[in-house]
């Protein structure tokens, strides 16, 4: 319980492990998600500089094939599901009420358990590693190579149950979210006054809500495939590998979207900060952001080019993929406007936020290259392909994501990251990840396939294969001046004011870091801008009446509970239905100690 | 979920609606995607089983439509259950809620005894691309139906409680409505695209 | 009918008991008539299109007047159109998409008819690879 009188009290709660471990307050969820997310972004960046060390010189030998299989699947699949999605979701859930004025989301418990099933998920797909294999068929398990007869071990069946469990709780998470934005907004907040991030991280929890049941299907298909003796992807049976492709799309194109959203939103709040200008076209940006999730829904069969499709479904993808680069290019106009005539201060999370811009273009003109058929023809499956991905995946959402932490790290904690060492680490990972992933451009043009893990000396790729190494190397340093950034700097004690950036959006009306009852007073939302507005039109905050009692909900260990027991389901598919049979008690069990426990 | 989440202070609900009652809706429409990719598997693989038995040698199209009828009638029942809950008639409310639950097992019950029949007229998962979609989609719905009436029940034990439901439990009865004829409506479709049209 | 006694039920519906009794009446009259004409000597694409459209009354029927979203607030059909519409839509794509052609597995031939088996066939479930 939490009690607010006149003054604005430090939540100075004492924390312990089983604070954490039944917490229902966002801010701690997210700040779970953030340092597991953060975790996990180093595990897949570590995968990474394996391969690129493998790919340096021709006819590698740091690890064999089988392992470099693992590798770039594993390196994919985490990056994607553990690192990418939990930052994006770490910003959302602490910021979401903030920016909306609310005092936490709609379903408290329910966030709490989107975090758990995440959690075992992440660690029961990490673990495989250790349990006879990671999945080796890439993040897409094609089939029909991951039919049991061409994927033998466990690696494939830990890849179903993993991705069910991260399918799962990231559903949860995004039907939690959207009925918090939509029904959850202080008096006067409007849709068209959320902030541009709000609506960001609003459009991708329908993409999420939308597309993870079709991926839920084909993993069940897959299940049954290699389980149950089924032939949904056995040609010889009747059954049609290009089934799974689809269902596979039509889930995983959605989830690029979902990927790049949210650092998009990260930007359109950065920019007008730094610029000290609002920004530029706010109902374009909106409208926008919502076309590219529409249109995201439409272009799936753009990844399947090469696998013999008609021609009209050919003429169809490649039209609506190139049509999604109009409401892509408004976003990007939209930026530059931001900034033009600008009083721009150019500090780290200024400098991610610019960079972003144009790594993300560079990445968004090669994706409209491949749109074409015929070119894609050449560049499927090629390392043009790899420097795509990353230019738009790194040099965008990475890239954003740190913005993001530069800017709001007062908020969360209370502190600066040092700059000195911020623009360190900026012109690192800028030069870094260049030098990385733009030589591939010309790898991929010149004939190199992906997911080789060796190449031979007389192909012409070793000059540009050790430049790309370099560059990850460079990369990974870059990373580590952002540990040091952190870990130095948390040992400071906080002492940043409310407000340092002057920015316009409600969580900079709190306290840094917010106190856990998040507002004192619900605020009266009059503008796009309410703080900006607030400031310009002398408004002062509001006053705290004597006496006033927040009520919070109160923790709960159930969705802890019920984590463990949708592990345990999981880990029983993979070895004893016993196991699945007492996860299933398990989780009935929670249910009903969640329904009929006190909320207040 | 028993919540008083949604009644925070002063807290507004800026849709003005239930949030429990729109993570439902939000809910279901997750769940036509769910069915609609598994409908969608059903109707890719139709004519293309490589050996028989097809739908014409195995379907029993007067026992389905029996059970399709319990179904429909339990979506009566549970109208009826949602009234009660809403006009201050708890007598009502739990004897529509039981005849709800009870019609759910019935049709569960015919839907164990098709499957073990088509198995024994040689029918399995692994028999053809019929048995393969026709069992994961169906079984997916009777799953979906069993955990309707594990929530049914649960919320008519709840019910029996000294305090009742609560003073929100009209809109407990009128969630799990919501499901329930979710469930339902998704058999409308099956039993039209599976068992009737040729 | 009658008003809503509870003053939190916001949304007065106007159906009662006896509205509900002719609702289902119509709706299980509906199922005989898609039963009947699935014995009937219709052909397959008009049969077809005459228990789609009988079937989307049904649905229509139940999720308006049963789930009550034609009294509910707009944002709720709102929600439900988006996942009806894609769910929708992307069927009819993979459908179209996967529109047999002549190169399939069976290469345009009938199966040749069932013979019926005495011995009844095994459980359908493998389980041998989990344990």
């Amino acid at each position: 319980m939490a009690t607010a009188a006149g003054t604005f009290p430090q939540a100075h709660e004492e924390s312990t492990i089983w604070t954490w471990l039944t917490t229902v307050d966002h801010k701690k969820i997210g700040a779970m998600y953030g340092v597991t997310g953060f975790a996990f972004f180093l595990l897949a960046g570590f995968e990474a500089l394996l391969i690129r060390t493998q790919l340096a010189v021709p006819n590698g030998t740091v690890v064999d094939a089988e392992r470099f299989n693992q590798l770039f699947s594993m390196h994919a699949l985490t990056m994607i599901f553990l690192a990418i999605m939990p930052l994006g979701a770490s910003f959302f859930n602490f910021f979401l009420p903030l920016m909306i004025g609310a005092r936490d989301v709609a379903f408290p418990r329910l966030n709490a358990l989107s975090y758990w099933v995440f959690l075992g998920g992440a660690l029961l797909l990490t673990s495989s590693f250790v349990f006879g294999g990671a999945p080796d068929g890439g993040w897409f398990a094609y089939a029909p190579l991951s039919a049991e007869e061409f994927s033998p071990g466990t690696g494939l069946d830990f890849y179903v149950v993993g991705l069910l469990l991260l399918g799962t709780s990231s559903l949860i998470a995004s039907l939690n979210f959207a009925v918090t934005v939509i029904n959850m907004r202080a008096p006067g907040m409007s849709m068209m006054r959320l902030p541009v991030f709000i609506w960001m991280m609003l459009v991708v929890n329908f993409l999420l809500i939308l597309s993870l049941p079709v991926i839920t299907v084909a993993l069940i298909q897959l299940l049954f495939d290699r389980n149950f003796t089924t032939n949904f992807f056995t040609p010889s049976e009747g059954g049609d590998p290009i089934l799974w492709q689809h269902l596979f799309w039509v889930f995983a194109h959605p989830e690029v979207y979902v990927l790049i959203l949210p650092s998009m939103g990260i930007v359109s709040e950065v920019l007008p900060v730094f610029a000290k200008k609002p920004l530029f076209g706010y109902s374009a940006m909106v409208f926008a952001g919502v076309a590219i999730a529409v249109l995201g829904f439409a272009v799936w069969s753009h990844h399947m080019f090469t696998t013999g499709l008609d021609t009209v479904p050919q003429i169809v993808f490649s039209a609506s993929t190139m049509a999604i680069a109009v409401p892509t290019g408004i976003k990007i106009f939209n930026w530059m406007g931001t900034l033009y005539g600008g009083s721009i201060q150019f500090n780290t999370a200024m400098y991610f936020a610019v960079s972003f811009i144009a790594l993300f273009t560079i990445g968004g003109l090669s994706g409209v290259m491949h749109a074409s058929p015929p070119v894609d023809s050449q560049q499927q499956d090629s390392y043009f392909i790899v420097a795509h991905i990353h230019y738009v995946l790194f040099g965008g959402a990475i890239v954003g994501i740190f913005s993001g932490i530069y800017y709001w790290f007062p908020k969360l904690t209370g502190r600066f990251l040092d700059e000195t060492m911020g623009k360190v680490h900026f012109w690192t990972m800028f030069i870094g990840m260049n030098l990385t992933f733009f030589p591939m451009h010309f790898l991929g043009l010149s004939g190199m396939p992906r997911r080789i893990y060796t190449y031979d000396a007389d192909l012409g790729w070793e000059t540009w294969n050790m430049v790309a190494t370099i560059g990850a190397y460079v990369l990974a340093f870059s990373v580590l001046v952002f540990l040091v950034n952190f870990f130095t700097t948390m040992r400071k004690a906080p002492d940043a004011p409310d407000n340092p950036w002057d920015a316009p959006t409600l969580e900079w009306a709190t306290t840094s870091p917010p106190p856990e009852h998040d507002f004192d007073v619900i605020p009266v939302v009059r503008d796009r801008d309410p703080l900006w507005y607030d400031r310009d039109n002398g408004i002062e905050k509001p006053e705290v009446p004597a006496g006033l009692h927040i009520h919070l909900p109160p923790p709960s260990y159930f969705p802890l509970l019920m984590g463990g027991g949708s592990l345990l389901l999981g880990v029983g598919v993979l070895s004893h239905l016993a196991l699945t049979a007492l996860g299933v008690v398990i989780i009935v069990y929670s249910v009903w100690g969640w329904a009929l426990e006190p909320t207040d | 979920m028993a919540a008083a989440e949604a009644a925070h202070g002063e807290h507004h609900a800026s849709a003005g609606v239930d949030n429990r009652m729109l993570l439902m809706w939000i809910f279901l429409a997750s769940e036509c995607l769910f069915f609609g990719s598994l409908i969608s598997t059903y109707l890719i693989f139709k004519g293309e089983s490589l050996v028989r038995p097809l739908p014409e040698d195995v379907f029993d199209i007067p026992l389905t439509s029996a059970s399709t009828f319990v179904l429909l009638m339990s979506s009566f029942t549970m109208v009826l259950a949602v009234y009660g809950a809403q006009h201050a008639r708890p007598q009502m409310m739990k004897a529509a809620l039981l005849a709800t639950i009870i019609g759910g097992l019935v049709f569960l019950g015919f839907q164990v005894f098709e499957f073990k029949t088509f198995a024994d007229e040689g029918l399995t998962l692994s028999t053809n691309q019929f048995g393969a979609s026709f069992f994961v989609l169906t079984g997916f719905h009777g799953t979906h139906v069993g955990v309707g009436v594990l929530y049914l029940s649960s919320i008519l034990f709840g019910s029996m409680r000294r305090n009742g439901l609560g003073k929100d439990g009209g809109t407990h009865v009128e969630i799990v409505g919501l499901y329930w004829h979710f469930v339902d409506i998704v058999w409308i479709v099956i039993f039209t695209v599976v068992y009737l049209i040729p | 009918m009658a008003t809503d006694a509870h003053a939190e039920q916001s949304h007065g519906s106007p159906l009662g008991p006896r509205e509900y009794i002719y609702i289902t009446i119509g709706l299980a009259l509906v199922t005989l008539v898609e039963l009947a004409l699935s014995y009937s000597d219709l052909s397959a694409g008009p049969l077809a299109a005459i228990l789609i459209v009988l079937s989307a009354a049904k649905f229509i029927v139940v999720v308006a007047l049963f789930m009550h979203l034609k009294f509910e607030s707009r944002i709720f059909t709102q929600m439900f159109m988006f996942g009806l519409l894609l769910g929708s839509a992307i069927l009819l794509a993979l459908i179209a998409l996967f529109w047999n052609d002549p190169s399939d597995a069976l290469g345009g031939k009938e199966l040749p008819p069932l013979e019926h088996h005495d011995e009844a066939h095994q459980l359908f479930l493998d389980t041998e690879r989990l344990v």
